[in-house]
C-alpha cells in the first residue's frame, strides 16, 4: 500500500539522477539515488591516446569544473613525465583554477540552491522580487568565467592549459582589469555569506560518524593543491596511496561507482576544506569564519552551502593576491618544453565540490592507463545516507515536502553527476 | 499580448556544458518576457518531458535505450529540433573510443559488474531523429545561441555555417600553426564560428565544432598536408576521430591519401 516516493530526475543538478524512498508501516526501507546519465568511459576511450589529445578530452568529462579536470589531468600528466612547472606558472593555474571555483559557487548557490530556500521552482522566476542576489550571482559568475575566459581560453572545456603552461599569457592590462572587476566583486561574495548564514541548517541530517577528507594544502596556502590527503579522523596519506583508502565498488541502481574509506562513506568538498584547513584562512574569509563557526558545523551536510559562500570571499582574496605576485614578476614566460618521458603520476585536487583524483601511465607519449575518481563520486555513498536520515525523520509527511527536502540534501553536495558517471577500475 | 514562445532544453549523456553555456548568458533575462520554459531540468524544478515546445534544444549523445525513446518523443512534442553541441550532432568526445567497442569499454570501466540500466555506445541524435538544426561547439558559443533563438523568435530561419575555422583565423591575423609551426591543427576542416578561438591562443585547433558539413569536409587534403610532415595514418585519424567518429567519410578520404600516395 506504501508507494514509493521518487524523484525520476532531479532537477537543478548538473547531470541526470533520480532519487527513490521506500517506506512500510515501520519507516524508510529503502533509499536510492539512482544514477540513469549514460556511461561515457573516459578513462578506457584516453587509452592508447596522444598525451597531448588525451588532455584536451579530460576537461570534458565535466563543464561546471572543466578548469578542475584539466588542471588535475594537467598535473598527473607532467608527474608522469618528470615534469615541474615553474612557480609563476603553477600560480596562474591556481588562479584559473579559482576562476573556476568562484563561477561554480556562485551559480551553485544563487542559481541550484537559493530558489528552494526562496520557494521558487527555478532561479530566473526570482528576478523581480530578488533583483539584487540575480545580479550578484550573475557579477560574481562573469568574473570567475572571464577569469577562465583570459587564461583558459574559455569558461568551459579551456584549451589554453596545456603541458609545460599556456599557450598564450592574458596582457599585463588584462591582469589589472581583473583585478579590478574582482575588487568590485568582493562585497558581493561577502553579502553571500551573510545571506546563506540565514538560511535553514536542516538538523535532521545530523551525522555522527561525519568523517571529511580534504588535500592538505601545499605550502600551507587553503585551496587547491596538495601532496597528501587529510582526514578529519586525524589521519594523513600520500596521493599516491589513494587507491588504498579511496576504495570504490559498483552499485547496481547507477552508473556511477560508489567511494568507501575503511568500509565507511565519507565526505569531500567546501565544507570537508574548512573543516580540515579552517586555520589556512586569511583576511576576509578568516573574520567570516570566526564570526559564523557555529554555522560551519561538521556533521551536517547543509552546511556545504554555508562553506561554499565562505569561499567565495576566500578566493576572491586570494585571485587578488595572485595577481599582484604575477604582476610583481612580470614579464613571465608562458611555456616551458615538456618532454614526455614514461612514467606514473598522481594529481589529488581540491575541485568546486571536493576531492579529484586523476592517476596517468605515459608510456611512448600516450596514456597507457587512467584513472579518473570525481567528488560527486566519492560523496554518492555518504550522499545516499544523508538522503535517507532526512527521509527517516520525514517519511510520514507530505510527499510532496520529502521529495523537495530530499532534493534539497542531494543539492547540499553540489553533485557533479555527469562527471560521476565514467568511472573506472582497471 | 502576443504568444509566447515555448522552449525546452533536453539532455541526453553529455558533460552539460552546451545547457551551463545557456544559462550561463546575462541575455537570458531579457529573453524571459518571450519565452516560456516547459522543460529544462538544469534550471527548472517543474520540468517535464511530456508538454509540447515550439523548440527543443537537445544536448548530449544518445547512450542509453532510455535516451532512444527521450528523443523520439521529444521529436514528437517539438515543431523545431535543435542539436546542440558535439555531443547531439557527432555523439561528442565519448565516441572517440568506438573501436573499441561497447564490450570491451564496459568490461575496462565496471568489470563483471552489471547495472540495471542499459548502456549504448555513444551516438548523434540524427541517428535517430530528424534534427532542424544544428548549434556547432564544445560547447557552442553564446552568439551561436542568440543568433539562432534571435532568428526563430522574429519568425525567421538562421543560416548553417559552411565555412572553416581557417577563414576566421586569417580575419584575425593569427599566424597558421598548421604551416608555420607544423602542429596538426584541425582548422582546415572543422566548422567555424568560435572566431578562431584556440589559434588565437597558440593552441591548435582540436576540432571541437565538427568537421564542415555538406560533403565538402577536407579529411583528404589536411590528411595529405599532416603526412607530409610525418604523421601515420593512425595518427591522423585519431585526431580527427575525436570530435569526428561517426562521420561516413572520414576513413574513407584518409585511407585514400595512404593507398594513392601523393
Amino acid at each position: 500500500m506504501y508507494i514509493p516516493i521518487t524523484v525520476d530526475h532531479i532537477a537543478r543538478v548538473e547531470g541526470k539522477g533520480g532519487i527513490e524512498i521506500v517506506t512500510s508501516d515501520e519507516g524508510v526501507k529503502e533509499v536510492k539515488l539512482n544514477i540513469i546519465e549514460g556511461p561515457r568511459f573516459f578513462e578506457a576511450i584516453t587509452i592508447g591516446k596522444k598525451l597531448d589529445e588525451a588532455l584536451a578530452i579530460y576537461p570534458r568529462v565535466c563543464s561546471f569544473c572543466s578548469a578542475a579536470h584539466k588542471l588535475t589531468a594537467l598535473e598527473a600528466a607532467e608527474k608522469a613525465v618528470g615534469f615541474t612547472p615553474r612557480p609563476e606558472i603553477q600560480d596562474l593555474r591556481d588562479l584559473l583554477y579559482i576562476g573556476d571555483m568562484i563561477e561554480s559557487h556562485a551559480l551553485h548557490l544563487y542559481l541550484l540552491v537559493l530558489p528552494d530556500y526562496l520557494g521558487y521552482s527555478n532561479p530566473l522566476a526570482m528576478i523581480d522580487k530578488y533583483k539584487k542576489e540575480i545580479e550578484y550571482a550573475m557579477a560574481l559568475k562573469n568574473i570567475g568565467s572571464k577569469t577562465m575566459d583570459y587564461l583558459g581560453s574559455r569558461a568551459i572545456h579551456q584549451e589554453n592549459a596545456i603541458l609545460g603552461g599556456f599557450g598564450k599569457l592574458p596582457t599585463k592590462r588584462q591582469f589589472e582589469e581583473l583585478k579590478r572587476e574582482l575588487k568590485e566583486v568582493l562585497p558581493m561574495a561577502e553579502y553571500t555569506v551573510e545571506l546563506f548564514a540565514k538560511l535553514e541548517q536542516y538538523k535532521e541530517v545530523k551525522d555522527e560518524e561525519m568523517v571529511h577528507m580534504a588535500v592538505k594544502p601545499r605550502n600551507d596556502v587553503y585551496g587547491i593543491y596538495g601532496d597528501y590527503i587529510k582526514v578529519s579522523d586525524g589521519f594523513e596519506f600520500p596521493v599516491e596511496d589513494y587507491k588504498e583508502y579511496v576504495v570504490e565498488k559498483v552499485v547496481e541502481h547507477s552508473f556511477a561507482k560508489h567511494s568507501l574509506y575503511k568500509d565507511k562513506p565519507f565526505m569531500v568538498g567546501a565544507i570537508s576544506r574548512i573543516v580540515n584547513n579552517a586555520d589556512l584562512l586569511y583576511g576576509k574569509a578568516k573574520e567570516l569564519y570566526s564570526q559564523y563557526r557555529d554555522l560551519l558545523r561538521y556533521d551536517n551536510c547543509f552546511a556545504n552551502n554555508f562553506a561554499q559562500a565562505l569561499e567565495l570571499v576566500y578566493f576572491v582574496e586570494r585571485a587578488i593576491d595572485i595577481i599582484d605576485d604575477i604582476l610583481a614578476k612580470w614579464p613571465i614566460k608562458e611555456r616551458d618544453e615538456v618532454e614526455l618521458k614514461d612514467g606514473f603520476g598522481v594529481s589529488i585536487t581540491e575541485a568546486p565540490r571536493g576531492l579529484l583524483v586523476y592517476a596517468l601511465e605515459v608510456k611512448n607519449g600516450k596514456v597507457n592507463y587512467a584513472d579518473i575518481i570525481t567528488p560527486t563520486a566519492m560523496n554518492l555513498a555518504i550522499m545516499e545516507r544523508h538522503v535517507r536520515l532526512m527521509a527517516e525523520k520525514h517519511w510520514q509527511d507530505d510527499p510532496e515536502k520529502l521529495k523537495l527536502l530530499a532534493e534539497m540534501t542531494v543539492r547540499a553536495y553540489d553533485p557533479c553527476i555527469s562527471c560521476s558517471v565514467h568511472v573506472v577500475k582497471l | 499580448m502576443s504568444e509566447k514562445v515555448k522552449i525546452g532544453f533536453y539532455a541526453l549523456t553529455s558533460c552539460y556544458g552546451c545547457q551551463l553555456q545557456f544559462a550561463m548568458m546575462d541575455e537570458i533575462l531579457q529573453l524571459l518576457d518571450k519565452v516560456n520554459i516547459e522543460c529544462w531540468f538544469m534550471v527548472e524544478r517543474d520540468s517535464d518531458e511530456d508538454r509540447e515546445v515550439d523548440i527543443a534544444f537537445i544536448e548530449g549523445s544518445v547512450s542509453t535505450e532510455e535516451e532512444v525513446e527521450l528523443v523520439k518523443k521529444i521529436r514528437e512534442k517539438a515543431k523545431v529540433v535543435i542539436a546542440v553541441g558535439s555531443c547531439a550532432i557527432h555523439g561528442g568526445v565519448q565516441s572517440w573510443g568506438k573501436d573499441k567497442g561497447l564490450s570491451e569499454l564496459w568490461k575496462r570501466v565496471y568489470g563483471e559488474s552489471h547495472v540495471k540500466f542499459e548502456p549504448k555506445m555513444a551516438e548523434p541524435v540524427e541517428k535517430y531523429i530528424k534534427v532542424d538544426y544544428k548549434l556547432y561547439g564544445c560547447p557552442p558559443e553564446k552568439k551561436d545561441f542568440l543568433y539562432a533563438l534571435g532568428t526563430f523568435l522574429v519568425g525567421s530561419w538562421p543560416e548553417d555555417i559552411d565555412y572553416p575555422v581557417c577563414v576566421e583565423c586569417r580575419i584575425k591575423g593569427n599566424p597558421c600553426i598548421l604551416i608555420e609551426k607544423g602542429e596538426p591543427c584541425l582548422g582546415p576542416l572543422t566548422v567555424a564560428g568560435c572566431d578562431a578561438r584556440c589559434p588565437g591562443f597558440n593552441v591548435a585547433c582540436i576540432g571541437c565544432r565538427g568537421a564542415v558539413g555538406y560533403d565538402v569536409a577536407w579529411f583528404d587534403s589536411l590528411a595529405l598536408e599532416f603526412k607530409k610532415k610525418g604523421l601515420a595514418k593512425e595518427e591522423i585519424l585519431e585526431r580527427m576521430k575525436i570530435f569526428n567518429a561517426h562521420n561516413p567519410k572520414l576513413e574513407e578520404m584518409v585511407n585514400k591519401i595512404f593507398e594513392e600516395g601523393e
